[in-house]
């Protein structure tokens, strides 16, 4: 799919993709956070909204920046499969202990016809200070997804290319080498659950 | 030389000295290997990561992990465990506002002078009406809490932050960072009057205090990073950066200078304009 220019309208854009993080938000707190559900549905129903949220492969493809064209097409597939299962089983149990604290909206900046900022502020629970968290909103003419989430200041795309970017290169610049480790990470994950 | 020096030792902790000696001289003769000059991605992404004693660092980073497991980390733990959440906002309030003269002064280099009223004032109200600081009542009053230090005065000045260095105890760093630190220290009338009055259980009281505070106010934070990463070293490295540079922006960076765009997120592969991008993010 390719984006279309012609399909920009700045105004709306900023409007949709701020629509776009409320709903995420709430349907996070009313879809992720049931109780009484054997963690297998749990981490069968957060991957559908990941994947319906997130560019989970354009992020996948991106943290791996010039490696990506060196992978064979097998390792790619793998590559991303394993990527997707990792942030799963990372991401699952944060967002089902999600109890409703407030996200509040304060502004949104277009990056281009395709990208939005959205910068908001997660309120927290016990007058702790609320956490910043800016939502990058990618668009193409048809669906609109997360590509980045940056809290406070620090984005986790830029951390996991370098986290993975490191990893190639400590493993003599394989590719392979960090499907071992990933298929490695993986597997701890699966057992013991994030809290 | 060395030797008389350890005579005044007992014998474990000069074994221990001498194994640390070893390991630092061992470690200091080794640098990351230069990339291949004629692979020219591969040299852009070394002087990006800008890290060239990674190996050295990498050895720095395991002493304090080490360090941290044995002894920061539990202690931690215990004062979570043993005090509300209340009583850590508190003290972390009061280690702030003791922080406030630092600040100022910093707001003030970097010619920030509403920032550099609004932490005179906070001082001056968390310090009487707040109690000596435990509360934040300045913050109620929308008069809400920033942080200053030498090093991002630094960086307002335009000095260049130099190779990331992880520093032994202190954790990650960079020469303007580390340069930041010392004058932070001297300028510090906390540090004066407890120097010139002989007062020498404050610094180790005020150091120890703000290594808790932060190890348990960051603890999950820490906890979940271990986990998600692959290559702890270069994620913290990675982040490091990115929230130093953030402080330095006063949280107001363009998010088109800090964070690439992944427009292009449905395409099979990344377009070639999108790569300069990245290189201009970084």
């Amino acid at each position: 799919m390719i984006f279309s220019n012609n399909t920009a309208r700045p105004d709306s854009f900023k409007e949709d993709a701020t629509l776009f993080i409320e709903q995420m938000v709430s349907q996070a707190a009313s879809e992720l956070t049931k109780k009484n559900i054997s963690r297998n549905r749990r981490v069968e129903s957060f991957k559908a909204y990941f994947n319906n949220h997130f560019a989970v492969e354009g992020i996948g493809k991106w943290i791996l920046g010039r490696y990506w064209q060196k992978a064979s097409e097998k390792e790619r597939d793998e590559y991303l499969a394993l990527f997707e299962q990792m942030m799963v089983f990372l991401l699952v149990d944060k967002f089902s202990s999600y109890t409703g604290e407030p996200l509040h909206i304060k502004r949104s900046v277009i990056q281009d016809d395709n990208n939005v900022t959205i910068f908001s502020y997660l309120q927290q629970k016990n007058e702790k200070p609320a956490i910043r968290v800016d939502w990058r909103v990618a668009r193409s003419s048809e669906v609109m997804k997360v590509v980045d989430v940056i809290i406070e200041g620090t984005s986790i795309s830029n951390t996991l290319r370098s986290d993975f970017s490191s990893t190639i290169r400590s493993q003599g610049y394989s590719i392979s080498g960090l499907l071992e480790v990933l298929r490695e990470k993986n597997s701890k994950l699966r057992q013991q659950p994030t809290n | 030389m060395l030797k008389s020096l350890l005579k005044f030792f007992p014998s474990n902790v000069s074994r221990i000295i001498t194994v640390i000696l070893v390991a630092a001289s061992t470690a200091i003769a080794g640098c990351a290997t230069a990339p291949n000059p004629n692979d020219a991605e591969a040299v852009a992404e070394y002087q990006e990561i800008n890290d060239p004693a990674e190996p050295t660092m990498r050895a720095i980073f395991a002493f304090n992990q080490a360090l941290d497991k044995a002894i920061v980390k539990p202690t931690a733990l215990t004062y979570r465990n043993v005090t509300s959440e209340k009583f850590r906002a508190k003290t972390h309030n009061f280690l702030n506002n003791l922080r406030s003269p630092v600040i100022f002064f910093n707001d003030v280099l970097q010619g920030e002078l509403e920032r550099a009223v609004t932490t005179l004032i906070r001082f001056l109200v968390n310090s009487t009406v707040g109690v000596l600081g435990f509360n934040d009542v300045a913050a109620d009053l929308g008069l809400e809490f920033h942080d200053e230090d030498f090093g991002q005065t630094l960086a307002v000045w335009n000095m260049p932050e130099g190779p990331y260095l992880m520093l032994p105890v202190l954790g990650p760093s960079n020469p303007r960072d580390a340069v930041g630190r010392v004058v932070d220290f001297i300028i510090d009338p906390l540090n004066i009057w407890a120097t010139n009055n002989s007062h020498d259980w404050v610094l180790p009281t005020h150091t120890a205090l703000k290594v808790i505070d932060f190890r348990a106010l960051h603890y999950d934070t820490i906890e979940d990073l271990e986990k998600s990463s692959l290559d702890f070293y270069a994620a913290i490295r990675s982040l490091y950066r990115q929230r130093r540079m953030d402080k330095i922006n006063n949280g107001q960076s363009n998010p088109s200078k800090s964070v690439p765009s992944i427009g292009e997120f449905l395409e099979d592969d990344p377009d070639p304009i999108y790569s300069e991008k990245i290189s201009q993010a970084n």
